[in-house]
Protein backbone atom coordinates (compact mmCIF):
# COMPACT_ATOMS: atom_id res chain seq x y z
CA UNK A 1 0.00 0.00 0.00
CA UNK A 2 1.58 3.31 -1.07
CA UNK A 3 1.31 6.61 0.80
CA UNK A 4 -1.19 7.81 -1.78
CA UNK A 5 -3.38 4.75 -1.27
CA UNK A 6 -3.20 5.28 2.48
CA UNK A 7 -4.32 8.87 2.06
CA UNK A 8 -7.26 7.69 -0.08
CA UNK A 9 -8.15 5.20 2.64
CA UNK A 10 -8.02 8.02 5.20
CA UNK A 11 -10.32 10.12 2.98
CA UNK A 12 -12.85 7.26 2.97
CA UNK A 13 -12.67 6.96 6.75
CA UNK A 14 -13.12 10.71 7.17
CA UNK A 15 -16.13 10.52 4.83
CA UNK A 16 -17.74 8.05 7.27
CA UNK A 17 -16.54 4.64 6.07
CA UNK A 18 -15.46 3.27 9.45
CA UNK A 19 -14.73 -0.23 8.10
CA UNK A 20 -11.96 1.20 5.89
CA UNK A 21 -9.95 1.64 9.08
CA UNK A 22 -9.45 -2.16 9.30
CA UNK A 23 -7.07 -1.85 6.34
CA UNK A 24 -4.86 0.61 8.24
CA UNK A 25 -5.05 -1.39 11.49
CA UNK A 26 -4.12 -4.62 9.69
CA UNK A 27 -1.18 -2.95 8.00
CA UNK A 28 0.29 -1.19 11.01
CA UNK A 29 -0.61 -3.43 13.96
CA UNK A 30 2.69 -5.33 13.96
CA UNK A 31 4.88 -2.26 14.26
CA UNK A 32 2.44 -0.58 16.64
CA UNK A 33 2.44 -3.61 18.92
CA UNK A 34 6.23 -4.01 18.68
CA UNK A 35 6.81 -0.38 19.65
CA UNK A 36 4.41 -0.65 22.60
CA UNK A 37 6.07 -3.90 23.68
CA UNK A 38 9.57 -2.40 23.46
CA UNK A 39 8.45 0.40 25.77
CA UNK A 40 6.33 -1.60 28.22
CA UNK A 41 8.04 -5.02 28.20
CA UNK A 42 4.69 -6.65 28.93
CA UNK A 43 2.57 -8.27 26.22
CA UNK A 44 -0.85 -7.64 27.80
CA UNK A 45 -0.15 -3.99 28.52
CA UNK A 46 1.40 -3.54 25.07
CA UNK A 47 -1.66 -5.04 23.41
CA UNK A 48 -3.97 -2.73 25.37
CA UNK A 49 -1.84 0.35 24.67
CA UNK A 50 -1.48 -0.42 20.95
CA UNK A 51 -5.26 -0.81 20.65
CA UNK A 52 -5.87 2.43 22.56
CA UNK A 53 -3.41 4.22 20.28
CA UNK A 54 -5.27 3.01 17.18
CA UNK A 55 -8.57 4.18 18.66
CA UNK A 56 -7.03 7.56 19.56
CA UNK A 57 -5.56 7.89 16.06
CA UNK A 58 -8.97 7.11 14.51
CA UNK A 59 -10.66 9.87 16.49
CA UNK A 60 -7.94 12.39 15.65
CA UNK A 61 -7.56 11.37 12.02
CA UNK A 62 -8.76 14.77 10.81
CA UNK A 63 -5.74 16.32 12.56
CA UNK A 64 -3.28 14.23 10.52
CA UNK A 65 -1.81 16.86 8.19
CA UNK A 66 -0.27 14.44 5.63
CA UNK A 67 3.10 16.17 5.69
CA UNK A 68 4.67 13.03 7.12
CA UNK A 69 3.83 9.38 6.51
CA UNK A 70 0.73 8.09 8.27
CA UNK A 71 2.86 5.39 9.91
CA UNK A 72 5.20 7.96 11.48
CA UNK A 73 2.20 9.91 12.87
CA UNK A 74 0.53 6.72 14.15
CA UNK A 75 3.67 5.25 15.74
CA UNK A 76 4.31 8.51 17.52
CA UNK A 77 0.86 8.20 19.09
CA UNK A 78 1.68 4.58 20.01
CA UNK A 79 5.03 5.60 21.53
CA UNK A 80 3.52 8.49 23.53
CA UNK A 81 0.60 6.35 24.74
CA UNK A 82 3.03 3.62 25.80
CA UNK A 83 5.30 6.10 27.59
CA UNK A 84 2.28 7.54 29.46
CA UNK A 85 1.16 4.03 30.44
CA UNK A 86 4.69 3.17 31.56
CA UNK A 87 4.88 6.27 33.75
CA UNK A 88 1.58 5.42 35.37
CA UNK A 89 2.46 1.80 36.02
CA UNK A 90 6.19 1.91 36.84
CA UNK A 91 7.73 5.25 37.64
CA UNK A 92 11.15 3.85 38.64
CA UNK A 93 13.79 3.86 35.92
CA UNK A 94 16.49 1.25 36.09
CA UNK A 95 19.69 2.29 34.36
CA UNK A 96 21.91 -0.24 32.67
CA UNK A 97 24.92 1.59 34.09
CA UNK A 98 24.59 0.04 37.54
CA UNK A 99 23.18 -3.33 36.64
CA UNK A 100 24.67 -6.55 35.44
CA UNK A 101 22.89 -8.96 33.15
CA UNK A 102 21.88 -12.11 35.01
CA UNK A 103 24.19 -14.92 34.08
CA UNK A 104 23.33 -18.55 34.63
CA UNK A 105 26.56 -20.46 35.34
CA UNK A 106 24.69 -23.75 35.02
CA UNK A 107 24.73 -23.52 31.25
CA UNK A 108 28.03 -24.91 30.04
CA UNK A 109 29.75 -24.83 26.68
CA UNK A 110 29.99 -22.02 24.20
CA UNK A 111 27.47 -19.22 24.05
CA UNK A 112 24.82 -20.59 21.72
CA UNK A 113 22.83 -18.30 19.48
CA UNK A 114 19.66 -18.85 21.54
CA UNK A 115 21.61 -17.95 24.70
CA UNK A 116 23.02 -14.90 22.98
CA UNK A 117 19.52 -13.84 21.97
CA UNK A 118 18.37 -14.31 25.55
CA UNK A 119 21.23 -12.25 26.97
CA UNK A 120 20.74 -9.54 24.35
CA UNK A 121 17.05 -9.39 25.33
CA UNK A 122 17.98 -9.16 29.01
CA UNK A 123 20.46 -6.39 28.31
CA UNK A 124 17.92 -4.63 26.07
CA UNK A 125 15.37 -4.74 28.90
CA UNK A 126 17.76 -2.69 31.01
CA UNK A 127 17.99 0.14 28.51
CA UNK A 128 15.55 3.00 28.95
CA UNK A 129 12.40 2.78 26.84
CA UNK A 130 13.40 5.50 24.36
CA UNK A 131 16.80 3.88 23.68
CA UNK A 132 15.24 0.43 23.39
CA UNK A 133 12.58 1.63 20.98
CA UNK A 134 15.07 3.61 18.88
CA UNK A 135 17.43 0.63 18.67
CA UNK A 136 14.65 -1.79 17.73
CA UNK A 137 13.22 0.52 15.06
CA UNK A 138 16.71 1.04 13.66
CA UNK A 139 17.31 -2.69 13.33
CA UNK A 140 13.86 -3.41 11.93
CA UNK A 141 15.21 -1.58 8.86
CA UNK A 142 11.93 0.13 8.08
CA UNK A 143 12.64 3.62 9.32
CA UNK A 144 15.17 6.33 8.63
CA UNK A 145 16.86 8.13 11.53
CA UNK A 146 14.58 11.12 10.85
CA UNK A 147 11.47 8.94 11.12
CA UNK A 148 12.71 7.30 14.34
CA UNK A 149 13.39 10.81 15.65
CA UNK A 150 9.84 11.90 14.76
CA UNK A 151 8.30 8.82 16.39
CA UNK A 152 10.26 9.23 19.62
CA UNK A 153 10.06 13.03 19.60
CA UNK A 154 13.83 13.56 19.52
CA UNK A 155 16.38 15.12 17.18
CA UNK A 156 17.91 12.84 14.54
CA UNK A 157 21.41 13.45 15.93
CA UNK A 158 20.23 12.49 19.40
CA UNK A 159 18.80 9.26 18.01
CA UNK A 160 22.07 8.44 16.28
CA UNK A 161 23.99 9.00 19.51
CA UNK A 162 21.41 6.97 21.46
CA UNK A 163 21.70 4.04 19.07
CA UNK A 164 25.51 4.14 19.24
CA UNK A 165 25.63 4.32 23.04
CA UNK A 166 22.99 1.61 23.43
CA UNK A 167 24.96 -0.74 21.19
CA UNK A 168 28.15 -0.03 23.11
CA UNK A 169 26.41 -0.85 26.38
CA UNK A 170 24.97 -4.05 24.95
CA UNK A 171 28.37 -5.04 23.52
CA UNK A 172 30.01 -4.45 26.91
CA UNK A 173 27.33 -6.51 28.64
CA UNK A 174 27.75 -9.40 26.21
CA UNK A 175 31.54 -9.28 26.54
CA UNK A 176 31.13 -9.48 30.31
CA UNK A 177 28.91 -12.54 29.91
CA UNK A 178 31.41 -14.22 27.58
CA UNK A 179 34.20 -13.59 30.07
CA UNK A 180 32.11 -15.02 32.91
CA UNK A 181 31.40 -18.05 30.75
CA UNK A 182 35.07 -18.51 29.94
CA UNK A 183 35.86 -18.51 33.68
CA UNK A 184 33.45 -21.39 34.29
CA UNK A 185 35.00 -23.58 31.59
CA UNK B 1 35.26 -4.62 27.58
CA UNK B 2 35.66 -1.21 26.04
CA UNK B 3 39.29 -0.05 25.78
CA UNK B 4 38.85 2.19 22.76
CA UNK B 5 38.15 5.93 22.92
CA UNK B 6 34.56 7.08 22.20
CA UNK B 7 35.25 8.61 18.74
CA UNK B 8 36.83 5.35 17.57
CA UNK B 9 33.88 3.36 18.90
CA UNK B 10 31.56 5.66 16.94
CA UNK B 11 33.64 5.17 13.80
CA UNK B 12 33.53 1.40 14.25
CA UNK B 13 29.74 1.51 14.60
CA UNK B 14 29.46 3.68 11.50
CA UNK B 15 31.74 1.18 9.75
CA UNK B 16 29.36 -1.65 10.69
CA UNK B 17 26.37 0.43 9.55
CA UNK B 18 28.12 1.12 6.23
CA UNK B 19 27.72 4.86 6.73
CA UNK B 20 31.41 5.87 6.42
CA UNK B 21 32.75 7.81 3.46
CA UNK B 22 35.22 5.80 1.28
CA UNK B 23 38.27 7.64 2.66
CA UNK B 24 37.08 7.18 6.26
CA UNK B 25 36.50 3.50 5.55
CA UNK B 26 40.06 3.13 4.20
CA UNK B 27 41.47 4.94 7.27
CA UNK B 28 39.65 2.73 9.78
CA UNK B 29 40.61 -0.42 7.88
CA UNK B 30 44.26 0.64 8.08
CA UNK B 31 43.89 1.24 11.81
CA UNK B 32 42.23 -2.15 12.20
CA UNK B 33 45.18 -3.87 10.53
CA UNK B 34 47.56 -2.19 12.96
CA UNK B 35 45.67 -2.59 16.24
CA UNK B 36 44.67 -5.84 17.94
CA UNK B 37 42.64 -3.91 20.53
CA UNK B 38 40.62 -2.24 17.82
CA UNK B 39 39.96 -5.57 16.08
CA UNK B 40 38.77 -7.07 19.35
CA UNK B 41 36.44 -4.12 19.89
CA UNK B 42 35.13 -4.41 16.34
CA UNK B 43 34.35 -8.08 17.02
CA UNK B 44 32.48 -7.15 20.20
CA UNK B 45 30.43 -4.51 18.39
CA UNK B 46 29.89 -6.79 15.41
CA UNK B 47 28.55 -9.46 17.77
CA UNK B 48 25.86 -7.14 19.08
CA UNK B 49 25.23 -5.75 15.58
CA UNK B 50 24.42 -9.20 14.21
CA UNK B 51 22.42 -10.15 17.29
CA UNK B 52 20.29 -7.04 16.88
CA UNK B 53 19.75 -7.80 13.22
CA UNK B 54 17.80 -10.85 14.39
CA UNK B 55 15.16 -8.58 15.94
CA UNK B 56 11.80 -9.43 14.46
CA UNK B 57 8.42 -7.79 14.67
CA UNK B 58 6.32 -8.95 17.60
CA UNK B 59 2.98 -10.55 16.83
CA UNK B 60 -0.13 -9.03 18.41
CA UNK B 61 -3.17 -11.21 19.20
CA UNK B 62 -5.08 -12.69 16.28
CA UNK B 63 -8.22 -10.68 17.00
CA UNK B 64 -6.30 -7.39 17.42
CA UNK B 65 -8.06 -5.63 14.53
CA UNK B 66 -11.52 -6.73 15.66
CA UNK B 67 -10.79 -5.51 19.19
CA UNK B 68 -9.71 -2.11 17.87
CA UNK B 69 -12.79 -1.81 15.63
CA UNK B 70 -15.01 -2.77 18.58
CA UNK B 71 -13.51 0.02 20.69
CA UNK B 72 -13.91 2.80 18.10
CA UNK B 73 -17.43 3.85 19.09
CA UNK B 74 -16.94 3.68 22.84
CA UNK B 75 -14.08 6.16 22.82
CA UNK B 76 -14.17 9.15 25.12
CA UNK B 77 -11.23 11.51 25.27
CA UNK B 78 -9.53 11.22 28.63
CA UNK B 79 -8.51 14.41 30.30
CA UNK B 80 -4.72 14.69 30.60
CA UNK B 81 -5.19 16.99 33.61
CA UNK B 82 -5.06 14.83 36.76
CA UNK B 83 -8.10 15.04 39.05
CA UNK B 84 -5.84 15.71 42.04
CA UNK B 85 -4.46 18.83 40.32
CA UNK B 86 -8.04 19.91 39.60
CA UNK B 87 -8.93 19.57 43.29
CA UNK B 88 -5.89 21.68 44.27
CA UNK B 89 -6.79 24.33 41.70
CA UNK B 90 -10.40 24.43 42.88
CA UNK B 91 -9.31 24.64 46.52
CA UNK B 92 -6.95 27.51 45.63
CA UNK B 93 -9.68 29.44 43.85
CA UNK B 94 -12.17 28.89 46.70
CA UNK B 95 -9.65 29.92 49.35
CA UNK B 96 -8.85 33.11 47.39
CA UNK B 97 -12.58 33.87 47.03
CA UNK B 98 -13.13 33.19 50.76
CA UNK B 99 -10.29 35.50 51.84
CA UNK B 100 -11.40 38.33 49.55
CA UNK B 101 -15.06 37.91 50.65
CA UNK B 102 -13.95 38.17 54.29
CA UNK B 103 -12.01 41.34 53.48
CA UNK B 104 -15.04 42.80 51.67
CA UNK B 105 -17.42 41.96 54.54
CA UNK B 106 -15.02 43.48 57.10
CA UNK B 107 -15.13 46.74 55.16
CA UNK B 108 -11.53 46.87 53.90
CA UNK B 109 -12.69 48.11 50.49
CA UNK B 110 -15.35 50.55 51.75
CA UNK B 111 -13.00 53.54 51.43
CA UNK B 112 -11.88 52.70 47.90
CA UNK B 113 -14.38 55.05 46.28
CA UNK B 114 -12.92 57.79 44.17
CA UNK B 115 -13.62 59.81 41.04
CA UNK B 116 -11.27 59.73 38.09
CA UNK B 117 -11.20 63.24 36.64
CA UNK B 118 -10.20 62.93 32.99
CA UNK B 119 -9.58 66.71 32.77
CA UNK B 120 -6.50 66.26 34.96
CA UNK B 121 -4.85 64.13 32.31
CA UNK B 122 -2.50 66.11 30.06
CA UNK B 123 -4.07 65.80 26.62
CA UNK B 124 -3.50 68.09 23.57
CA UNK B 125 -5.97 70.98 23.92
CA UNK B 126 -6.73 71.27 20.20
CA UNK B 127 -8.58 67.95 20.23
CA UNK B 128 -10.72 68.66 23.28
CA UNK B 129 -13.63 71.06 22.71
CA UNK B 130 -15.65 70.41 25.89
CA UNK B 131 -14.70 69.43 29.45
CA UNK B 132 -14.33 65.63 29.86
CA UNK B 133 -16.65 63.76 32.24
CA UNK B 134 -15.51 62.45 35.62
CA UNK B 135 -15.74 58.66 36.11
CA UNK B 136 -16.69 57.36 39.55
CA UNK B 137 -14.56 54.39 40.67
CA UNK B 138 -15.92 51.97 43.25
CA UNK B 139 -13.26 49.52 44.49
CA UNK B 140 -15.78 47.42 46.38
CA UNK B 141 -17.87 46.91 43.25
CA UNK B 142 -14.77 45.86 41.30
CA UNK B 143 -13.78 43.33 43.98
CA UNK B 144 -17.32 41.94 43.98
CA UNK B 145 -17.15 41.47 40.20
CA UNK B 146 -13.80 39.66 40.61
CA UNK B 147 -15.35 37.39 43.26
CA UNK B 148 -18.24 36.50 40.93
CA UNK B 149 -15.80 35.79 38.07
CA UNK B 150 -13.74 33.56 40.39
CA UNK B 151 -16.85 31.64 41.42
CA UNK B 152 -17.55 31.10 37.71
CA UNK B 153 -13.96 29.87 37.26
CA UNK B 154 -14.34 27.56 40.26
CA UNK B 155 -17.50 26.08 38.73
CA UNK B 156 -15.64 25.54 35.43
CA UNK B 157 -12.71 23.83 37.19
CA UNK B 158 -15.13 21.62 39.15
CA UNK B 159 -16.86 20.58 35.93
CA UNK B 160 -13.93 20.17 33.52
CA UNK B 161 -11.05 19.11 35.75
CA UNK B 162 -12.83 17.04 38.39
CA UNK B 163 -16.36 15.85 37.58
CA UNK B 164 -15.95 15.15 33.84
CA UNK B 165 -12.69 13.14 34.13
CA UNK B 166 -14.07 11.34 37.20
CA UNK B 167 -17.24 10.15 35.42
CA UNK B 168 -15.28 9.29 32.25
CA UNK B 169 -12.94 7.04 34.22
CA UNK B 170 -15.88 5.49 36.04
CA UNK B 171 -17.60 4.74 32.74
CA UNK B 172 -14.43 3.17 31.34
CA UNK B 173 -13.86 0.95 34.36
CA UNK B 174 -17.44 -0.40 34.38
Amino acid sequence: MTNEEEFQCIDRILAGDQQAYTVLVDKHKYYAFSIALKVLQNRNEAEEVAQDAFVKAYHHLSKFNREAKFSTWLYRIVFNTAISAKRKSKPIFQSIENTIVEYNPGSEGTLESSDKKKYVNQAMAKLNEADRTALSLFYLDEFSLDEIAAITDSAANTIKVRIHRARQRLADELTLILKQEALTL
Amino acid sequence: MKNTPQPLDDTLLNYLDGSLKPEEKTDIEKLLQQSDTLRVRLDELRGIHFALRQIKLDQPSKNFTQLVMGKLDGYTERSTFPIRNGIWLLAGVLVAVGIVSLLVSSGVFDQTQTVVDLNKINLPKQYIQEPLPSIPFNGKLLINIIIVLNLGLAWLVLDRAILKPYFQRRMQTH
